[in-house]
């Protein structure tokens, strides 16, 4: 137990040195965001090699990695659409809390599709003045599985360290996707954000399909 | 992520004519969703499309699902393969066919290469040493190259979902595909006859959690669905999926980002 504290504590050390600094001009923003994921890549390959399968320590350590290496207030934001400005504060922060609620069970759902994968760092190539999409490749390493391309989009803005801000598996955006399904629920609610407050909460209470 | 098979090649376009005419007769019952009770603006039978995916969920719960779950726990990975090898197998006339259409000639010459060499087999085994990938296509991927617009969304039943642009391109992959003339024994129309089911099968059971999780988990499974499509068609017409280093969404969808604020 010592020893896994020990080593979490090394990983968020070590992380939080190499882990890029602000992003100060256009030139470094490439690098910035493509050393942000190599380090998140191996601090959640360090995670797996200890992981003994404990839900709690998954989420603990989801929560950390969101909190650490993404940009959860614009990612909340950003999948509520439209309807973000017609919340009241009180449903922003009670969307904001469930949100990630919905997103870490998600992740850790489907963690165990994390073992055995090794990742090969792919193309980076910048969009616009605000994102940089970092490439990559998950590979089976026991080759049960084909190989799957991920695209890191991160958010790069001046004078802020880089954030992951979305992940595109198989040119699949996750973030448009839920952002897509939440609009729908509000807009076949009349408009209502509660009513997507309300279908979260649902899920969240509900017994959970496992395959 | 795709939730539904395209169901490439003439298997899948035997179900397409009759699920065309099918939803097409469906549709023409209903009245389209007024604008104001859309989940989204670009499906105008929402209403109807709900119903239509509610019976597919139920096909998918008591067929689908079963046998999928059943075939990718009994049949080998190397049998599972040499079936995905087949059915892709089936689908390179009319990927010829379209690149041709569409000035795509390299992968038009990919795709006959692949067909010829690989026919050796039925396309069971891959005796291709190309390690260039030909890239589907189809022709509502034609249709879409000579700016023809996508339509409506559709829900059809068993199929899933479809513009009306891809439905028909559907339809006429089927009609003109070369391999309705090949094989007139009872064997070739049997496993042409085949290919379509156990093209679905083939497709659940590859994606057998990742759709599970959509179905049982989320939201909104009829929304997810739909934009799911939306996305992995959209990759598939603008070739971002052939290229595995660009993004797989427009840029347009990020715009309002920063305006969106408080």
């Amino acid at each position: 137990m010592i020893r896994r504290r020990f080593i979490a504590v090394a990983i968020a050390c070590a992380a939080f040195v190499s882990m890029p600094a602000a992003v100060a001009g256009a030139d470094d923003r490439q690098a910035a965001a493509s050393g942000l994921i190599d380090t998140m890549i191996a601090d959640l390959q360090a995670f797996l090699a200890t992981d003994t399968g404990d839900v709690e320590a998954r989420s603990a350590e989801i929560d950390r990695v969101l909190s650490t290496y993404f940009d959860m207030d614009t990612i909340t934001r950003f999948s509520a659409g439209q309807y973000w400005r017609a919340a009241n504060a009180e449903q922003k922060t009670e969307y904001g809390t469930l949100f990630r609620e919905v997103l870490c069970g998600t992740i850790v759902r489907n963690f165990d599709q994390l073992n055995g994968l090794a990742y090969t760092p792919g193309a980076i190539s910048a969009k616009g003045d605000k994102f940089v999409i970092v490439g990559g490749t998950f590979t089976d390493t026991a080759g049960a599985r084909p190989p799957v391309a991920v695209n890191w989009r991160v958010l790069t803005r001046e004078g802020q360290p880089p954030r992951v801000f979305d992940i595109e598996i198989e040119n699949l955006s996750l973030l448009v996707t839920q952002k897509q399904e939440n609009v729908a629920v509000i807009r076949k609610n009349r408009g209502q954000f509660g009513a997507l407050i309300e279908a979260m909460q649902a899920r969240l209470d509900a017994p959970l399909h496992s395959n | 992520m795709k939730l539904y098979p395209e169901l490439d090649g003439i298997g899948a376009c035997r179900f397409a004519a009759g699920a065309l005419v099918t939803a097409l007769l469906a549709l023409a019952g209903c009245s389209s969703t007024p604008p104001v009770d859309r989940s989204d603006a670009r499906d105008r039978y929402e209403d109807a499309n709900r119903k239509v995916f509610a019976f597919n969920m139920g096909v998918d719960s008591y067929v689908l699902e079963p046998v999928a779950s059943g075939y990718r726990n009994t049949v080998p990975e190397g049998g599972r393969t040499a079936v995905d090898n087949h059915l892709r197998w089936a689908s390179m006339p009319s990927t010829a066919i379209n690149s041709t259409l569409q000035g795509k000639f390299e992968n038009a010459a990919l795709a006959s290469l692949n067909f010829l060499v690989n026919g050796l087999t039925l396309g069971f085994a891959d005796l291709s040493e190309d390690d260039q990938e030909v890239q589907r296509e189809d022709f509502g991927q034609t249709l879409a190259a000579y700016d023809v617009p996508e339509g409506s969304y559709l829900m059809v039943p068993v199929l899933g979902p479809r513009t009306t642009r891809s439905l028909t391109g559907n339809v006429v992959d089927f009609v003109m595909n070369p391999l309705q003339v090949f094989g007139t024994s009872s064997t070739a129309d049997a496993v042409r006859t085949a290919q379509a089911p156990v093209g679905a099968v083939s497709f659940r059971a590859s994606n057998f959690d990742a759709f599970n999780d959509v179905k049982y988990n989320s939201l909104d499974p009829y929304a997810r669905t739909r934009s799911v499509y939306y996305q992995t068609r959209r990759g598939l017409l603008e070739d971002r999926v052939a290229d595995r280093t660009g993004s797989a969404v427009s840029e347009d969808e990020f715009d309002s980002l920063f305006e969106e604020a408080n």
